[in-house]
């Protein structure tokens, strides 16, 4: 196959690389308790919040960097040389989006966002409520009075410290402790700012829910925190997705996502990720540590996590799911797209506590250019999790002979009612399939388009409509011209 | 944290140098780096990625307080039920080639030597696949191997009968052997081979075998691997097989017996248009743990890999299955396929699965599956509806589901045996 097309392709430059200039408002470089301690109180935060920030800085101090056991090479981190808060100088209370620096909404434009749409729009079904984070601090929550008429909190996690102590005192760190892991310990000690979520009981939320991170100054790390709380009988729908500008040094992102779905609650979680990957030569780009995990909590909850993910030069992220209450399920959803010299390593957890519980793993994987591309998954079946039913399906699809593709998924039962099933296989697109294409006049470009698309269908198709548009095009672009 | 692993090596070594031969038969180099490597490393605990399921350090720890290394001399008659009729039946006894035990080779075109046959020779084929700086129980036995039986078959020799190696250790206390063999198939020959081991002593050992096997060009051999150590014996066997092109190895590996039983089994396919097939078959009961490890290392284009595990997990028991598909950059072509079945009989039993692809070229053909599950029910009430009680209708699945794995032993008397074995075991 032409290598023409592909070297066109590795060619290709980051389509959504630009920077906004904007001032902002950025603490020197370092971290040490003063920092955590000056970051607190800029974000005036209570006294418990503070403590637990200190607490989280001291065990991470503490901590040895992790050995890089994951399948992922990158320089040693220096810490003292990040940032830890940046935040748009804008009015303080913003009421209108009139108010909203214009150069800001300018960038959500160019990434289709289109705050003013939303606007325009209010009031129509199917819309999307978007709580804007840029760089550190969330800007802009759109939607938030629609959805305080059912009872549904939609802000800012800065915001909810303030108005609602009680639900962040709650459920902050449930799923997530502070000592979880080394990057996990780092976001709440320095966490910026990120998003809170609840959904009382009964209320399905009647739009979906959206946040777009976005890292825009240089230098700066990002630590957000998003945490969500589906009660009882309640259903959401959340999106996540991120671009961020072509920047030439590595910034660190590690933030932290914790879902609670509470007895008989659903909560979709998807993502769309596609932070700069750094050039061709893997020069620049993002280092993506996240934390995200989910608790079933009580019987016939469910927790679903869909990702894309086409950026980030070292990605690093397990979205898991803890069963604990019986009958619920855990599902997951991942297409991984890798190229150039980027690196993924990627797959979920699911733990098995309670009886009778589900959970289905579908990664789809690919890898082009000089990258390497891993699925590490965990199925863990604990002693009396009854009848707990497990699949995983886990392909990798590679695209030219300088790239990787390996699956690594460990398998623990210890429940001998459990059903667990895994298969893995690995291939490149097929002669016979593109011969099939091209001789019904379809051309290389677009069969291969055809062929990736219709391999990512099963996890593209459980993505909300608005977002799956996005994620195709993503997909699309990511590829371009790439023929295996 | 190393300081204490290397802890555990050194009281090993400290216990069993005094009565341990001279290892004169591997490259001094070797020998050097094997006690650097255990002194640096130490053994492995379940914090290393390997071992992540088989704690080593932790059951020596616990298994035992110290290597006596005091061992009887066994009688032809207590191992002449483990020969094989119709096989040329070599002794291997406490680590060391025993001829006296063994048959007399009366075919032509093998050679059998024990180990110390290659006694300051530079060019030493032992330990000349397995380095090292690998892993703990490999630089064990580079560092204490015993005198162990290297069996060479000469060019285009098609050998018409089987050969056994029967490992046999017998201790009066606590000991640790280190068994050792070296198969080497010349060009075009071909080879069937059983490696039976057992344990007759009263006393707990601590077996580290290890065997080389080269298979030179349009070779093939054909390997059974029978595990029937017993609740005293804890082993570690590594087996690293080394394929040249156009060759054939094809092992099953079945597993009867052993407190802790881990199986290194590594495939490397150095030569175009190699096959390798690793099969293997565990029952376990009481507080056993098997874990078997597979790697198969595809270095060139054209090759061809299999594998098929299978295991039956009771009481408190532990299976373990890890198997690795490696596809080096240049490795175009390879079909590498690889499957793992386990059934899981009690609650208290473990059922560990880690099946992983590590592939780094395009145009492959890779797979692997696994799953765990517990006897099919609309199987058992098929059976149970036509009158076949439940304990029987048990037995015959597991049977079925074993007979795949069994089926693939070409000695009928061998296959005879281990089909009764398993029955008086469910």
């Amino acid at each position: 196959m032409s290598n023409d097309i592909l070297e066109e392709h590795i060619q290709g430059d980051y389509k959504y690389g630009f920077t906004t200039n904007i001032e902002t408002d950025t603490f020197a470089k370092g971290l040490n308790e003063d920092v955590v301690r000056a970051l607190s109180k800029k974000k005036n935060e209570p006294e418990w919040l503070l403590e637990y920030r200190l607490k989280a800085f001291r065990f991470w101090k503490n901590l040895p960097e992790p050995e890089q056991w994951a399948h992922i090479t990158y320089p040693k981190i220096n810490f003292q040389d990040i940032s830890y808060y940046s935040a748009p100088k804008v009015k303080p209370e913003i009421k209108s989006l009139d108010e909203v620096d214009p150069e800001l909404l300018k960038t959500f434009e160019k990434l289709g966002i289109s705050l003013e749409e939303q606007k325009r729009l209010t009031g129509v079904q199917s819309n999307i409520a978007v709580d804007a984070v840029f760089d550190s601090v969330s800007v802009k929550t759109t939607f938030r009075e629609t959805l305080a008429e059912k009872g549904v909190i939609f802000c800012s996690f800065s915001e909810a410290v303030q108005e609602h102590p009680e639900l962040i005192k709650k459920y902050m760190s449930m799923v997530v402790p502070a000592t979880d892991n080394y990057y996990a310990a780092l976001n709440s000690a320095v966490f910026s700012d990120g998003s809170f979520c609840y959904i009382p009981k009964g209320v399905r939320c009647p739009m979906e829910l959206s946040t777009y991170f976005r890292i825009n100054a240089s230098g700066t790390g990002q630590f957000e925190r998003t945490l969500i709380v589906a009660d009882e009988d309640s259903y959401v729908s959340y999106l996540e997705g991120c671009t961020a500008p072509q920047r030439d040094e590595n910034q660190l992102h590690a933030a932290v996502v914790e879902i609670i779905a509470h007895k008989g609650a659903e909560v979709k979680y998807s993502t769309v990720q596609n932070w700069y990957p750094g050039d061709k030569d893997g020069k620049g780009g993002i280092y993506n540590f996240v934390t995200k995990r989910g608790i079933c909590l009580e019987e016939n909850s469910k927790i679903s996590w869909t990702q894309v993910e086409t950026g980030s030069a070292i990605t690093w992220k397990y979205p898991s799911v803890i069963l604990k209450g019986d009958n619920s399920v855990g599902e997951f959803y991942s297409v991984a797209v890798t190229n150039n010299k980027q690196e993924a390593d990627t797959g979920t957890k699911m733990i098995h506590i309670g009886k009778n519980t589900r959970s289905t793993i579908i990664s789809k994987g690919i890898s082009a250019g000089f990258s390497n591309n891993s699925y590490r998954g965990l199925v863990q079946i604990r002693k009396g999790a009854k009848n707990a039913r497990n699949f995983s399906q886990c392909d990798s699809l590679l695209m030219g002979d300088k790239c990787g593709a390996h699956t690594f998924p460990y398998i623990e039962i210890k429940d001998k009612s459990a059903i667990v099933e895994h298969e893995a296989t690995t291939s490149k697109i097929g002669e016979d399939q593109l011969f099939y294409c091209k001789q019904r006049g379809i051309e290389t470009e677009k069969a291969v388009a055809l062929i990736v698309n219709g391999y990512c269908k099963e996890v593209l198709n459980k993505l909300p409509m608005e977002f799956a548009v996005e994620a195709q095009k993503l997909l699309a672009v990511s590829l371009e011209g790439s023929v295996g | 944290m190393i300081a204490e692993k290397s802890q555990t090596a050194q009281k090993i070594i400290d216990s069993i140098s005094a009565s341990a031969q001279k290892v004169n038969f591997i490259s001094g180099n070797e020998v050097e780096e094997a006690f650097t490597y255990l002194e640096n490393k130490g053994i492995p605990n379940a914090k290393h990625e390997e071992y992540k399921y088989c704690n080593f350090d932790g059951i020596l720890k616990k298994e035992f307080k110290n290597f006596y290394q005091k061992f009887t001399e066994v009688a032809a008659s207590e191992i002449k039920k483990y020969k094989l009729n119709e096989a040329i039946n070599l002794v291997v006894l406490n680590g060391n080639y025993n001829e006296a035990l063994s048959d007399k080779i009366i075919v032509k075109g093998i050679t059998i030597k024990n180990l110390q046959n290659f006694s300051g020779n530079n060019l030493t084929p032992i330990a000349s696949i397995a380095k090292s700086n690998t892993d703990a129980f490999v630089a064990f036995s580079n560092a204490f191997s015993g005198n162990g039986i290297y069996l060479e078959v000469e060019n285009a020799n098609v050998i018409p009968m089987p050969v056994q190696i029967i490992y046999v250790n017998c201790a009066l206390e606590d000991s640790w052997v280190s068994p050792r063999s070296f198969v080497h198939l010349q060009k075009n020959a071909e080879l069937t081979l059983t490696e039976r081991f057992v344990n007759i002593g009263k006393a707990k050992v601590f077996s580290n075998f290890l065997s080389e096997k080269l298979i030179e060009e349009n070779a093939k051999l054909i390997s059974y691997t029978i595990q029937q150590e017993g609740s005293l014996t804890y082993s570690v066997n590594t087996n690293q097989v080394h394929l040249k092109s156009n060759s054939v190895y094809d092992n099953t590996t079945i597993t009867l017996s052993g407190q802790v039983v881990r199986n290194n089994h590594h495939a490397v396919l150095i030569g175009e248009n190699s096959v390798a097939h690793l099969n293997g078959l565990f029952f376990t009961g009481g507080t056993q743990l098997v874990d078997n490890h597979t790697l198969m290392d595809h270095q060139v284009p054209n090759c061809e890999s299999n594998e098929l595990y299978k295991g039956v997990v009771n009481d408190k028991s532990t299976g373990v299955f890890n198997g690795k598909i490696f596809v080096r950059k240049d490795a175009q072509k390879t079909n590498a396929f690889q499957s793992s079945k386990n059934i899981l009989l009690s609650d208290d039993g473990a059922i560990n699965a880690k099946p992983q692809l590590e592939i780094y070229a395009n145009d492959v053909k890779c797979s692997h599956g696994t799953s765990t599950g517990k006897i099919d029910d609309a199987a058992l009430f098929y059976l149970k509806a036509r009158g076949i009680g439940d304990a029987s209708a048990k037995k015959l699945l597991l049977r079925a589901f074993a007979n795949e794995v069994i089926d693939k032993i070409e000695i009928e008397s061998l296959k005879e045996e281990i089909e009764t074995e398993l029955n008086t075991s469910f």
